[in-house]
């Protein structure tokens, strides 16, 4: 019985480190396991249980279970007295409950003690965010910018603040931003050839036609760029303003990537069936 | 983005339902306008960025070609914004709406009121809105726009409570990988069971 135990708690905290390691934020399920591994079975984890506590608190925020993020944040509190990174969980919680106010306070006294902390800065910003303050948030993040310039992870989170604010020419250039350091990531691409499509204007279809297409040749398996492909091509086609050999051309890659998505919907098909 | 004061998560807040659709509804077809439109089914499409074009036109392209196959129409767009207070109609359910009232004179736009949800579905909590002289106008929240709103909460909560949404497809999940069937037969046949 003893073996079965030790089978299942590996299990649960494989399953925890899996969904740390890829980022996922299915908050329910780990809410599920991880509850019953911190109040069951606390003692086994080792060292484990701290960074257990760390992801079961922000799920538990997620799933608006302040029980469980008070527990979490407790333990982490005793165990590390003092420490920034749990002072930042603290806020966080203080997000949860709409406690704007304190939980800015509590990212402020982060950066007094610490100035480049940039987890309690963009904190802050998520704040804005929250509370709808786009300009503002966009505002702080282009400052932001100016001193972390390689933050990847905020220029794709401006990039989203101005399309959500329809200014697709800033996020064109955040987007570039990324690819530059970024050139065999097919998702850039990918995004950046949508942005450029939905400025619209033959020019910018074209360009968006070229970047779906180089996100394809990062990887041939990413649908939206076939579609996006297909897509820009048939509208530059379709345009009056195009000559006859472009719209050839067009005609060509549209008819090409049918071809590809109709051979990538068999494919899946048949391996439904497998 | 998450949105957590909402138990599941904002992307599967709700499933699907007859009246409760999460960005498109379809319909059957009516010959006369006098009869009231019913919605019969509803499509889920993204839960990232709305504001970009070229996948939501794929989007519409795909449903409205299956709809046709299936003598339905699109009637309507519903969308549930990022935050929980943000429930009135943006730029983009206004531009959705308005393309498919080109197709559909009596289409629907839909919003949902994330603040007044629960798991217990007690009220309705939809913003109904209809396309008149290029405005969007809100129905009037009195009058019952369900084919029979008990049913309904009834399967909406065990739906809820069964957590259905943890299978929920949506367009995105389509283009991530195509196996995923975003008619949702495995929920549209729970909706029957529970019938």
């Amino acid at each position: 019985r003893a073996n079965v135990l030790i089978i299942v708690l590996t299990e649960m905290r494989d399953k925890l480190r899996k969904w740390r390691e890829d980022n996922h934020r299915n908050s329910e399920q780990i809410v599920d396991v991880g509850e019953e591994l911190i109040n069951e079975h606390a003692s086994k984890l080792g060292d484990d249980i701290w960074i257990i506590y760390e992801q079961v608190m922000i799920a538990a925020l997620d799933c608006s279970r302040d029980d469980l993020a008070w527990t979490c944040l407790q333990e982490l509190k005793r165990q590390f007295p003092g420490s920034q990174r749990v002072k930042r969980l603290a806020g966080m919680r203080l997000e949860a409950l709409e406690k704007y106010e304190d939980a800015s306070k509590q990212y402020d006294s982060i950066l007094q003690d610490d100035p480049t902390n940039t987890a309690a800065r963009k904190r802050k910003i998520s704040i804005l965010k929250a509370q709808g303050k786009s300009a503002e948030a966009i505002r702080e993040l282009n400052e932001y910018l100016e001193q972390f310039v390689g933050d990847q992870e905020a220029w794709h989170e401006l990039s989203e603040l101005y399309i959500n604010e329809h200014d697709y020419g800033k996020a064109a250039f955040c987007l570039e931003e990324l690819m530059m350091t970024n050139p065999h990531n097919h998702l850039y691409c990918e995004q950046y050839a949508e942005v450029k499509y939905t400025q619209g204007g033959l020019e910018n279809l074209e360009l968006s036609r070229k970047y779906f297409a180089q996100a394809l040749k990062l990887n041939n398996r990413n649908m939206r760029a076939l579609f996006g492909l297909y897509m820009s091509a048939s509208h530059i086609a379709a345009s009056p303003k195009v000559n006859a050999t472009v719209k050839k051309a067009n005609v060509k890659y549209a008819t090409w990537a049918t071809n590809q998505i109709n051979r990538a919907y068999q494919v899946s098909y048949a391996r439904c069936l497998l | 983005m998450y949105n957590r004061n909402v138990s599941p998560s904002a992307k599967k807040s709700q499933p699907k339902l007859e009246w409760r659709s999460e960005h498109t509804s379809k319909e059957k077809k009516k010959d006369s306008h006098s009869i009231p439109i019913l919605c019969v089914d509803c499509i889920p499409l993204f839960h990232g960025t709305l504001a970009l074009a070229p996948m939501l036109e794929v989007a519409l392209t795909l449903i409205d070609t299956w709809c046709k196959e299936n003598k339905y129409v699109i009637a309507g767009y519903y969308q549930a914004n990022e935050r929980t207070k943000d429930f009135r109609p943006n730029q983009v359910a206004e531009k959705v709406g308005a393309r498919i009232a080109e197709n559909f004179s009596e289409a629907a736009m839909i919003m949902v009121d994330s603040t007044r949800f629960t798991m217990g579905c007690y009220e309705p909590i939809l913003a109904i809105y209809d396309h008149h002289e290029n405005k969007w106008k809100c129905r009037d929240c009195n009058v019952d726009s369900f084919e029979d709103w008990c049913e309904a909460q009834k399967i909406t909560s065990a739906l809820l409570e069964g957590r259905s949404y943890e299978s929920l497809i949506d367009f995105d999940n389509h283009l991530d990988d195509l196996r995923n069937d975003w008619t949702n037969p495995e929920i549209n046949k729970s909706v029957l069971h529970l019938c």
